[in-house]
């Protein structure tokens, strides 16, 4: 005998969640640890270079990293894989109901985890609870030339359509999504919907082994969704609840 | 004739002991309370003007280095997000708690020994509250910004996130700053009018005592209405106490992060909130007695050895709250919980844990239980003091430690204090200023309840044994 | 209408200042001409006084229901005014709501016991007072506000009832 958890009023504790709308694959097969997705992030979302010291303090700011795993003991180690790590957009983020001013918040349309800049005080609560460690938050005034001159040049290459950040405040990816909405809008002024694969995430339009795919999860059709629902299909910290839109395919 | 020798010597040893049974005149008592509070050395003042020169320094200087260049000058890093700044916010709320549990608890209970000191505890609980402040906005990226928390009407159209700990933290720590002041207040405003009658013509302290005084003149009104709101307070700031430091161990135990989430948390913080309050209490007391003028005969040893009686009795209850936690985390068997709880005892920082053990616990095991030992000022000074290293170091292993370990190894990094150890140098340093400020302006004795207490108090005797009685005068 | 004389009556303790009331009620001084002024706080029943009424307890009630009424506003309402989602829990969920409304009725509560004081003995005051300072030294003052004809009489029940002194009372400031 099967029972109807939703007859049995289980709506809300244990009902099924909704899928969410963008998401992400990530073939750690594929991966090659070269970086490039890291490089691309940083050039696309204007994220500020964190200097040897503060970033071997673990005070680098990248939204997307390279995890490495080894085995065995130097010298005899074996590379036993990389694995990108990034915001998991989760669809129930811990981040978000711990910060006392709003700065996290869940986007409705887009099924995003959004972090509101101007609206964060710095209380780092967030990033303890996010399981996945992937908040960055700016020690330092990096982006200000003032305080670091040699940024001046670098700022030539800033991303207009991404605000650059001070000190004090939390930042995370965003799942690029300044090019989720220059999409939309293009397709807006066509009278079209946005096709799959017509635009990406920097991080995935960089990937030379084409580890990381980018799209829907709500379209059946589409080629993230394809590769989501393969049985090599695994979801990061799963037991936690969280419902991240990041799936990782490993160990084929 | 000699047995009768005997009941005398008994007696005045009774008197000698307890300061309800050895009344002086309310002037006389006045007098010396004054006479304490104007009697000022040039040790004081060196004292006073080195504490001055380190806030100066190390709270405020350091603090505007550190708004100007960001939190980096800070030794905060992913994964330790928050450092020293809230190991002190904690120890800080929880000094403040002694505070109410002496002038609130032991009110209601009617334990008689707290007469004397209940001011010298209720004024730890404001100024300790002041510094766990400092902490904690000193901990924020954005500090200038953190008007945005309160919950005010305001051009944003935004109120706080009422779903956040952060924000219960903000309304539980404001209620209760404003409710502990409030209730150190009240009982001051009699020992206030004190010292405007004992203050001379055209001085600025008559000024100042005559406008904090209100006015009070002890009618009958004036003490019924007073009577009636300090029962309300001794009341009602109990659980408002508890829910603060509840609250506090909540911003852990909400946390989805192994050894955090614990549903014993919030008692167990009570508790050791507590513990290191009590040990604060014991060593102002202690410092109070031994520098200021006629303190000795307000502040005796029985005082001490009750305090140390409620210390040994925290500590256990301290021991068996994280006893608790650990077995129920350890058996419980989740690889993160165990890779923490090894992290702990056997991390480069295991030292500490037993430390913490051995301040926390064994120490005070080991000498509380004598009696004679914990009537001595400067042994249970120094208990007191080892408890507050102890318990320093609980808050340290729960915040910067924990926070080593988390569920992604690729970014365990161990926490370097950087300039937050000047800032809570400078919250230390702060709160003994505030503390000797308030030792020169204020009566630091409760004076009226000192006399009350000893109008109630009297010897009894039953068949040949001389007993202590109290009458209930309220 | 002629300046109404009072006087002040000093004792060092209680069962005088206890008797002298009693006479006085005898000679006519009703209840509600004299007001015992103390350092410590002597209760009526000692002084066998008609028990005095206080609003505290009543305004730190009101203050609670306020309190919990803004707890209500911030926990209930505002959320509702800018709806933002956050980790999938309910715009106004309870259970945070309660800790909301438990410290907002507190603070409420204890705020309006703290004016109730205020309220109640009309402080701050700093007019000029009937007062001796002796009265914080531990004396027992009794001050009669308006007197019978035979004024001389009173004077002579408070002196030998051991009275420590019986002086016109002088409105000075404290």
């Amino acid at each position: 005998m099967t029972v109807d958890l939703n007859k049995l009023h289980a709506v809300g504790a244990i009902a099924e969640a909704a899928e969410g709308k963008w998401g992400m694959v990530i073939d750690m097969d594929l991966c090659t640890g070269c970086q490039a997705c890291v490089a691309a992030c940083a050039m696309e979302n204007n994220i500020p270079y964190v200097e040897e010291e503060d970033a071997g303090y673990g005070r680098s700011m990248h939204w997307i990293r390279t995890e490495r795993f080894w085995e065995g003991e130097y010298p005899e180690v074996k590379i036993s894989g990389y694995q990108p790590m990034l915001c998991q957009q989760c669809g129930k983020a811990p981040c978000e109901p711990v910060c006392p001013a709003f700065a996290t918040v869940h986007s409705q349309a887009e099924q995003l985890n959004l972090q509101v800049y101007n609206r964060c005080v710095g209380t780092r609560y967030c990033a303890n609870n996010c399981p996945y460690q992937v908040r960055s938050f700016n020690w330092r005034d990096y982006q200000d030339s003032r305080v670091r001159p040699e940024i001046t040049i670098l700022a030539n290459q800033f991303n207009p359509d991404v605000t650059v950040r001070r000190r004090g405040v939390m930042e995370k990816c965003t799942f690029c999504i300044q090019r989720i909405h220059k999409a939309q809008d293009k397709a807006k002024s066509e009278g079209r919907e946005v096709e799959d694969g017509e635009f990406t995430t920097a991080c995935a339009q960089a990937c030379p082994a084409n580890a990381i795919t980018f799209g829907r999860i709500d379209h059946p059709e589409s080629l993230v969704s394809q590769l989501a629902r393969s049985p090599r299909a695994e979801h990061h910290l799963e037991e936690l609840g969280t419902l991240p839109r990041v799936t990782y395919l490993k160990e084929g | 004739m000699a047995d009768r020798k005997h009941h005398t010597s008994h007696e005045e040893h009774l008197r000698e002991q307890r300061l309800m049974l050895d009344p002086m005149p309310r002037g006389k008592m006045n007098e010396m309370v004054m006479e304490a509070m104007h009697t000022t050395s040039w040790k004081f003042w060196l004292v006073f003007g080195l504490l001055a020169a380190i806030v100066a320094y190390a709270l405020f200087y350091k603090w505007g280095v550190m708004i100007l260049e960001g939190l980096g000058v800070a030794g905060v890093n992913r994964p330790s997000y928050w450092g020293i700044f809230l190991v002190n916010t904690v120890f800080w709320i929880g000094i403040s708690h002694a505070g109410t549990f002496i002038s609130a608890i032991l009110r209601v209970f009617k334990a008689e020994f707290r007469r004397p000191f209940t001011r010298a505890a209720e004024l730890m609980t404001t100024f300790g509250l002041v510094q766990a402040g400092f902490s904690i906005f000193m901990h924020m990226g954005r500090v200038w910004l953190s008007y945005w928390l309160m919950p005010i009407p305001n051009q944003r159209q935004l109120w706080p996130n009422f779903h956040s700990p952060l924000s219960w933290d903000l309304l539980a720590i404001t209620t209760y700053l404003l409710s502990s002041t409030m209730y150190l207040f009240l009982p001051l405003i009699p020992d206030l009018a004190m010292a405007r009658d004992r203050t001379p013509d055209g001085t600025w302290q008559k000024v100042f005592y005559r406008t904090l005084a209100l006015g009070f003149r002890g009618t009958e009104g004036e003490w019924t209405h007073l009577r009636n709101a300090l029962n309300i307070f001794a009341f009602a700031i109990i659980p408002v106490m508890f829910s603060v430091h509840t609250i506090v161990s909540w911003d852990f135990a909400m946390a989805t992060r192994p050894g955090w989430s614990s549903t014993i948390f919030g008692p167990y913080f009570v508790i050791g909130a507590l513990h290191s309050g009590m040990g604060a209490v014991v060593m102002v007391l202690a410092v109070v007695r031994g520098t200021m003028k006629n303190m000795k005969y307000f502040i005796r040893p029985e005082h001490f050895e009750a305090i140390g009686k409620l210390m040994l009795i925290i500590s256990m209850a301290w021991a068996y709250f994280f006893f608790n936690d650990y077995i129920v985390q350890w058996y419980g068997g989740d690889k993160w919980t165990k890779e923490l709880l090894h992290w702990h005892e056997a991390g480069p920082m295991g030292w500490m844990w037993f430390a913490m053990l051995i301040f926390n616990v064994a120490i005070p095991w080991a000498t509380l239980w004598n009696k004679k030992w914990r009537s001595t000022p400067w042994l249970i000074f120094i208990v007191g003091m080892l408890i507050n290293v102890g318990m320093w170091f609980e808050r340290y292993i729960i915040v910067p430690i924990s926070l080593t370990i988390n569920r992604m190894p690729f970014t365990w990094r161990l926490y370097q204090p950087g300039i937050e150890v000047w800032l809570g140098i400078g919250t230390l340093a702060f709160f003994i200023l505030l503390y000797m400020t308030a030792s020169k302006l204020i009566p630091l004795i409760p004076v009226w309840e000192v006399q009350e207490g000893q109008m109630a108090h009297s010897l009894k005797k039953y068949g040949r044994e001389t007993v202590v009685t109290v009458s209930e005068l309220e | 209408m002629a300046e109404e004389k009072s006087i002040l009556a000093v004792f060092s303790d209680i069962d005088p200042a206890a008797d002298a009331i009693e006479q006085l009620r005898l000679l006519g001084v009703h209840d509600d001409c004299m007001n015992v002024i103390s350092g410590i706080p002597v209760t009526e029943a000692m002084l066998g006084r008609p028990s005095q009424w206080t609003n505290v307890p009543r305004l730190a009630l009101g203050g609670a229901a306020a309190g919990f009424l803004v707890g209500l506003f911030l926990a209930f309402i505002t959320p509702n005014m800018y709806t933002i989602s956050v980790g999938g829990q309910p715009f106004t969920p309870v259970p945070p709501a309660v800790i909301v409304l438990f410290e907002m009725t507190m603070l409420g509560m204890l705020i309006s016991t703290f004016v109730g004081v205020f309220f109640d003995s009309l402080f701050p005051n700093y007019r000029p007072m009937h007062y001796v300072p002796e009265i914080s030294d531990g004396k027992i003052a009794i001050l009669i506000e308006c007197l019978p004809p035979d004024e001389q009489k009173v004077r002579d029940v408070l002196k030998q009832l051991g009275a420590e002194s019986v002086e016109e009372a002088e409105a000075q400031h404290l």
